[in-house]
């Protein structure tokens, strides 16, 4: 059983594609990072997942059904960057209201424990800082035994230690093997916590694998070593699979597209690099690689 | 769903100054409308006044919170779990009831011990249970309308419809002295019904079957619309 199946899964606004042709699968026990610049479709596509909007065309299936259906049963649970608290309520009283409404509910006070929320319990909901209100709504989103989690940004607010600690409780979720599947702006939590990555721009899936792959498919891995003797740069430039060559002084910066056969060459040169390093991009550098050449891709095709 | 609408009603309990404007507004109101009036109509518009401040309450009430949640995104939030339309709506209208309830009796025990009014036991029981009742109805209305409106607009929306529906519904006019064709426009309509209940009982009547009918498919109406549109709410994103 599949927990999410986006079949071509289109949806506009007006005239801005949030959503163009999307298709992908999400598999129990899988813990996905959804990456992609701001109006690249993630939120849209969160709510057609979670059925608070219906596709234009295409279908969005949840464990084998609806999306609407899911949530009844009591197989997902969400955290939304748009999603409000009730007020005037005090925090437990929001709590034992979440355990109430779900099917399959967890005791009120393992949830308010799981969330930190100990402390702030008879606290009023309007009273709550921007941390603990994300406190409180993941709590909602954990109240019972959701098989899916979908998480909108769920760190915003947060601070490191706060940071921290939500990703402590959030691996908690995956070792019972809930399906994770979470929007994020900060690139290390995805490649610190997910094990696939997809990236979304203008609504279309440009990059789906794990943090690693992402990186790799951002094709370059960079080559730093020192020289004895000032370089050529010409020289440099003409080894294999090397796409930029920087000089400072004596340090020769290279990034290739296959690290191997260039710094292979480097030797066969006759040169003799000292400090030699390999290294990837972080995800960080891959995926603006990615998105930057899509944007590219996109503009040759409109031309 | 019961755990919902009792921290529904707990909310509205909690909100004093909302509580007690509701509250009071109405039987200020019919102190002043009777002040000069005759004692034969004092009868008349204690029930009306019983009807319209129980109608304002909730009416404003449910409108403009909910406009206001929808806007917050809790609604939102609400959405995503196993709830469905009819227990939101069904506890937005227990809370509404909360309210009403009080000023409806603030009004009888003004009419009673203040004005003078004399009815049989079973007609004050009667009114009371009435009006209560019927407010329900306005209950609905005010939700749908709280999902029509947005927050900014969910006020004068419902001002609009409570004055409108008051004022053709003959609660601060008698209904007598509206012409034929405006009566059977009234008649249709949800405010001349739910007073019309309370007015059969205060002069020793069982409530008409026909307005019963028209106030339940009002209800049943209002209250399909809101859950349907609980469940749609794609205006707000």
């Amino acid at each position: 059983m599949t927990a999410t199946v986006f079949t071509h899964v289109s949806k506009s606004f007006g005239q801005v594609r949030a959503v163009d042709d999307l298709s992908l699968t999400l598999h129990p026990g899988e813990t996905v990072a959804l990456l992609g610049p701001n109006g690249a479709g993630k939120s849209t596509t969160l709510d057609l997942l979670l059925g608070l909007r219906t596709p234009d065309s295409g279908t969005v299936e949840v464990f084998g059904t609806t999306p609407r259906r899911a949530i009844a049963e009591g197989r997902v649970g969400a955290v939304l960057q748009s999603g409000g608290l009730m007020e005037e309520v005090t925090v437990r009283e929001l709590v034992r209201l979440a355990c109430d409404l779900h099917p399959r509910a967890h005791p009120v006070a393992e949830v308010m424990a799981a969330a930190g929320l100990e402390s702030v319990a008879d606290r009023k909901v309007d009273k709550l800082s921007g941390g603990q209100e994300q406190r409180v709504r993941f709590a909602l989103a954990t109240a019972g035994a959701s098989d899916l989690l979908i998480l909108d940004e769920p760190t915003t607010g947060m601070d490191v230690s706060a940071r921290q600690a939500f990703w402590e409780a959030m691996r908690g979720q995956v070792k019972q093997g809930r399906t994770v599947l979470f929007a994020t702006h900060y690139l290390e939590e995805a490649d610190a916590v997910a094990d696939r990555v997809l990236v979304l721009q203008g609504g279309r899936l440009v990059a789906d694998g794990t943090a690693a792959e992402i990186k790799a498919r951002a094709g370059v891995r960079r080559i730093v070593f020192d020289l004895d003797t000032p370089p050529e740069e010409s020289a440099l430039r003409a080894l294999p699979r090397v796409t930029d060559v920087e000089i400072t002084g004596r340090t020769v910066r290279i990034r290739s597209t296959d690290a191997d056969a260039t710094v292979h060459a480097v030797y066969a040169a006759g040169l003799y690099p000292r400090h030699l390093e390999v290294a990837g991009l972080g995800l960080e550098q891959a995926f603006l690689a990615i998105t930057e050449s899509s944007e590219k891709e996109k503009e040759v095709a409109a031309r | 769903m019961r755990t919902l609408a009792r921290l529904e009603i707990l909310r509205v309990l909690r909100n004093r100054k909302f509580m007690f404007f509701s509250v009071l507004y109405p039987v200020l109101l019919f102190m002043i409308l009777t002040a000069g009036q005759k004692a034969a109509m004092v009868p008349y518009y204690m029930v009306a006044m019983c009807a319209f401040g129980a109608m304002t309450a909730v009416l404003m009430g449910n409108s403009e919170r909910i406009a206001r949640e929808r806007d917050k995104g809790w609604v939102r939030q609400l959405r995503l779990t196993a709830l469905p339309g009819r227990g939101y709506v069904l506890a937005k209208v227990a809370a509404a009831a909360t309210v009403s309830l009080p000023s409806i009796l603030l009004v009888l025990l003004a009419g009673g011990a203040v004005k003078g009014v004399r009815m049989a036991a079973w007609q004050w029981a009667g009114v009371l249970l009435t009006s209560w009742a019927g407010s329900f109805v306005f209950a609905a209305l005010g939700v749908a309308i709280g999902y029509v409106a947005s927050a900014e607009t969910a006020r004068p929306v419902a001002m609009i419809a409570y004055f409108g529906l008051a004022l053709l519904g003959g609660l601060w006019v008698p209904f007598d002295s509206f012409p034929g064709w405006l009566r059977d426009i009234a008649n249709l309509l949800p405010a001349r019904p739910y007073a019309a209940l309370g007015q059969a009982v205060e002069s020793g009547r069982a409530p008409h079957a026909g307005d019963v009918a028209v106030l339940v498919v009002y209800g049943l109406v209002f209250a399909a619309t809101a859950a349907w549109m609980y469940r749609k709410d794609t205006a707000k994103a």
